[in-house]
């Protein structure tokens, strides 16, 4: 089963997003801020981690600079799921593992399994290329 | 793109949008969730609940930034205020949303009665940013704790909402005290929010001759708000 790390902040709109998810097949855990999200991944990385940009503590980019810095982590797909989807670009945001970005005011709740599916089919065609 | 440096100035307008965006959202969410025919009957009872308390928190902010824009002081007046009667009152106010969200919250109760001279629209306003901050960055399980001290010798007393969540690192905290005193600042050069709601508190304090400000703890802070001690505690 695909583990996925949800690292947002508002419980609510978490509990709805690890449903959505759940309801899809998908195994869902859920880290409320940046610290609670790598103590997660220090003891079982995820297949893909959905991630809040704003976050009570530090912000999503603390986290995917940690996450760039270590190579078991680096390749982890990141869905950037976020208010301020339009002030980002996927290019700014390659060098940090992002491969989507989703926004959160336009967004319906199924677009996250379709970013999920997205991701996970591609990862799975790069493995394929390189072996 | 670091996450730490502006990128363009913040007027309390932007601010503003920035700051409604996020219940908005959540708003809309909860609502296209609640499209889903076979969700349970108490899935969609507390979704409901969710859009509702999701709801007023944005109205707050929204009658907020109304009053904020008409602070003269001849719109309102000053007075005596039992400072523990109101955090009672705001405390009572929130339990609904606190309680939705796991969360409680308390008011430590002082030996002495207290007075200060505050307008209690502002202060009430005031204390019910600071819970729904505090709220919003405590650890689920825990209370948010409203807590009141009086400085005998320099007249003035405090009122503190304690929140107990992630350690504020040194960063964070340097930008936190400009935040007090500043207007709202980019978005990109704090986390969670642009800083609106405090820039709203410390007019609503200054417009009362008082100020707002911040305490570090390793597991949380306490945003408060000084004001003037009452004449008429002495009285009591």
């Amino acid at each position: 089963m695909i583990r996925i790390l949800l690292v947002e902040d508002d419980a609510w709109l978490a509990e709805m997003e690890q449903a959505v998810l759940s309801e899809a097949g998908y195994e869902v855990f859920i880290a409320p801020h940046a610290l609670a999200a790598i103590d997660f991944i220090d003891s079982s990385v995820p297949d893909v981690i959905i991630l809040d940009v704003l976050l009570a503590g530090s912000t999503a980019f603390s986290l995917l600079n940690e996450l760039q810095s270590h190579i078991d982590t680096n390749l982890i797909p990141v869905i950037l799921c976020t208010n301020l989807a339009e002030q980002f670009t996927s290019s700014q945001l390659k060098q940090y593992g992002v491969k989507r970005i989703v926004n959160k005011t336009t967004m319906h709740p199924q677009d996250l399994i379709i970013a999920v599916r997205a991701v996970v089919t591609a990862e799975e065609r790069d493995e394929d290329l390189s072996n | 793109m670091n996450g730490g440096e502006g990128k363009y100035e913040v007027t309390p307008l932007i601010a503003a949008a920035h700051e409604l965006k996020a219940p908005l959202a959540l708003v809309r969410q909860l609502t296209l969730r609640l499209e889903d025919d076979t969700l349970a009957s108490a899935d969609r009872q507390r979704l409901l609940r969710q859009v509702i308390l999701t709801s007023e928190r944005a109205l707050r902010l929204t009658s907020d930034l109304t009053r904020s824009s008409r602070l003269d002081p001849t719109l309102f007046t000053l007075e005596p205020i039992n400072p523990e009667q109101l955090c009672r009152d705001v405390a009572s106010e929130l339990t609904p949303l606190f309680e939705a969200y796991g969360r409680s919250v308390t008011v430590k109760t002082h030996r002495h009665p207290l007075l200060l001279v505050a307008n209690r629209d502002l202060l009430r306003r005031i204390l019910l940013g600071f819970s729904d901050n505090a709220l919003h960055y405590s650890m689920p399980g825990t209370a948010v704790s409203m807590q009141i001290k009086a400085f005998n010798r320099a007249g003035i007393i405090r009122i503190g909402v304690r929140d107990y969540g992630p350690a504020l690192s040194s960063d964070m905290w340097r930008k936190l005290q400009k935040k007090l005193k500043t207007a709202p600042q980019s978005i990109h050069a704090r986390p969670e929010s642009s800083g609106l709601g405090l820039y709203i508190a410390s007019q609503f304090a200054e417009a009362m001759n008082g100020q707002i400000g911040v305490v570090r703890h390793k597991n949380g802070a306490t945003f408060y708000v000084e004001l003037q001690a009452s004449s008429q505690m002495s009285l009591l």
